[in-house]
C-alpha cells in the first residue's frame, strides 16, 4: 500500500464504481430517451452550424460542472474532483447517446461524419445530464460522504446551488419538448391572453411545488419565512425556466425567422414544462 | 477533509471520456472552419432500370454538394422519347443534409429501358 493511500484517502473499488457507473447510465437513460426518440432530435444534429454543437457541448460541460460542484453527494469535492467527474460524464453520455441511437437505425455506416457527430452531440448532452444526476440521485445515497459536513450543511440554503437544480430540472424537462414542431404550432396559434394565462399558470405550478404541496424536501431546501420571500422565490424559478426554456429554443433554431411575438410566445408556451423541470429540480435534485 | 481516489477504472473511463470530448469538439471545430456557408447543390444521378413483377423501377440517388440542409426535396423524371414526354415519375425526400446521399427509387408502368430518361430537382426549402 502507498503511504498515500494509507492517509486519509479511500478508493472505491472497482466494482462499486460500476454500480456507480450501472446508477449513471440508467439516468442518462430515463431522462434522455423521449429526446433519442424525437424525428427533430434527428435533424437537429445536421441543421444545427459546428459552431452551434461546440456551445451546446460548452454549456452542457458547465451545467455539469456546476450541478456536480453543488449535489449532495459532492459537496465536498475538490473542484479538480468535480472536472474530472463531469469530463466522465460526458464521455459516457456521448458513448450511450451514440450506442442507443445506432440500435434505433439512426446512425447507418452511409452517413456523412458531421451528420453522424451532429445526432450524438444533439441526443447525447441530455444523456450526459442524465447520468450526472442518475449517478447523484438514484443511489443509496452517501454512504460515503455522509455526516461529514453534515446536517448543518443541509441547513444552509445555498442560493447558487438551487438555481444549478433549477436549471438542471429546466433543462431535463424542456430539451424533450423543444425540438417539436408543436412548440411552434402552439405559439403560432394562440392568442395573448392565452399566453398571459399559461404564464400564470406556470407560475401557479411552481408556487405549488415549492411552497404549497409539502414536496420532499420543500421544507428542508426552499426558504418561506415570509411572504415576499415565497414570491420572489416563485419568480426566480419561473425566470430560471423561462432563461433555459430560451435557451434551448435558440439551440433548435426555433428563432430562425418569426417575429417577436412568436419567439416570446414559443418561450412562454415551452416555459410551462421548465417550469415543472425548474421547481421538481429544486427539490429533487439536491 | 476525505478525499476519494480514482481507481484504476475510474481512470479509464475519465481518459476514455477525455479522448471522446475533445475529439467530438476537435472535429466540430474543424468541421465549422472548414465547412462555407454554400447553399444546397443537389446532383440527381439515375441508376439502371429494371423490371419488377407491377412495374419499372429507376433508382434515383440524390447528393447534395452543399453545406447546408434541403428540406422537402423534389426529384422529377422524365421518361422520354423521340423527343415526346412519354411519362413522368416523382420522388419526395424529407432531408438531405450537406455533402449527404439519399437513394430512392421512381416508378414507370411502361418499360423506360428503351427511352431516354431526364431527372431534375424541382426544388426544396430551407429548413
Amino acid at each position: 500500500m502507498s503511504p498515500r493511500k494509507s492517509a486519509k484517502t479511500t478508493e472505491r473499488t472497482v466494482a462499486e464504481s460500476l454500480q456507480e457507473y450501472g446508477r449513471g447510465v440508467a439516468g442518462g437513460l430515463m431522462f434522455s430517451l423521449p429526446l433519442l426518440y424525437t424525428r427533430e432530435v434527428w435533424y437537429a444534429g445536421f441543421i444545427a452550424h459546428p459552431y452551434r454543437l461546440v456551445a451546446y457541448v460548452i454549456a452542457t460541460f458547465v451545467l455539469l460542472l456546476a450541478y456536480n460542484r453543488y449535489s449532495g453527494l459532492r459537496r465536498d469535492a475538490s473542484m479538480k474532483e468535480v472536472a474530472l467527474d463531469s469530463v466522465e460524464e460526458m464521455g459516457i453520455g456521448l458513448l450511450l447517446g451514440a450506442l442507443v441511437l445506432f440500435l434505433l437505425g439512426r446512425i447507418t455506416t452511409g452517413m456523412p461524419v458531421i451528420e453522424i457527430v451532429g445526432i450524438i452531440v444533439v441526443g447525447a448532452m441530455t444523456v450526459a445530464i442524465g447520468v450526472s444526476i442518475g449517478t447523484a440521485q438514484l443511489g443509496e445515497g452517501g454512504k460515503e460522504d455522509e455526516g461529514l459536513g453534515g446536517s448543518s450543511d443541509k441547513n444552509e440554503i445555498h442560493f447558487g446551488g438551487q438555481i444549478v437544480f433549477a436549471l438542471c430540472g429546466a433543462v431535463l424537462f424542456a430539451a424533450n419538448i423543444a425540438p417539436t414542431e408543436e412548440v411552434f404550432v402552439i405559439a403560432i396559434e394562440t392568442s395573448w391572453v392565452k399566453l398571459l394565462g399559461l404564464a400564470i399558470f406556470s407560475l401557479l405550478i411552481a408556487f405549488l411545488i415549492l411552497h404549497y404541496s409539502d414536496f420532499k424536501g420543500a421544507s428542508e431546501f426552499v426558504r418561506a419565512d415570509h411572504p415576499t420571500i415565497i414570491l420572489l422565490g416563485t419568480i426566480v424559478t419561473y425566470s430560471v425556466a423561462l432563461s433555459s426554456s430560451a435557451l434551448i429554443l435558440w439551440f433548435f433554431g426555433g428563432f430562425a425567422g418569426v417575429t417577436l411575438f412568436t419567439a416570446l410566445a414559443q418561450i412562454i408556451v415551452l416555459g410551462v414544462p421548465a417550469t415543472l423541470g425548474a421547481s421538481a429540480g429544486r427539490l429533487l435534485l439536491q | 477533509m476525505k478525499k476519494t481516489r480514482k481507481n484504476w477504472l475510474e481512470w479509464v473511463v475519465f481518459a476514455l471520456g477525455l479522448i471522446l470530448v475533445s475529439a467530438t469538439l476537435g472535429y466540430l471545430i474543424y468541421a465549422g472552419a472548414s465547412t462555407g456557408r454554400e447553399p444546397p447543390s443537389l446532383e440527381v444521378r439515375l441508376g439502371t432500370p429494371e423490371q419488377r413483377q407491377f412495374n419499372f423501377i429507376v433508382p434515383v440517388t440524390v447528393v447534395n454538394h452543399g453545406d447546408e440542409t434541403a428540406e422537402g426535396v423534389r426529384v422529377e423524371v422524365v421518361m422520354e422519347s423521340g423527343g415526346e414526354e412519354q411519362a413522368r415519375g416523382e420522388l419526395d425526400l424529407a432531408f438531405l443534409p450537406p455533402h449527404a446521399t439519399r437513394e430512392g427509387w421512381v416508378t414507370f408502368a411502361q418499360d423506360p429501358r428503351t427511352a431516354q430518361l431526364k431527372a431534375r430537382v424541382l426544388g426544396y426549402q430551407k429548413p
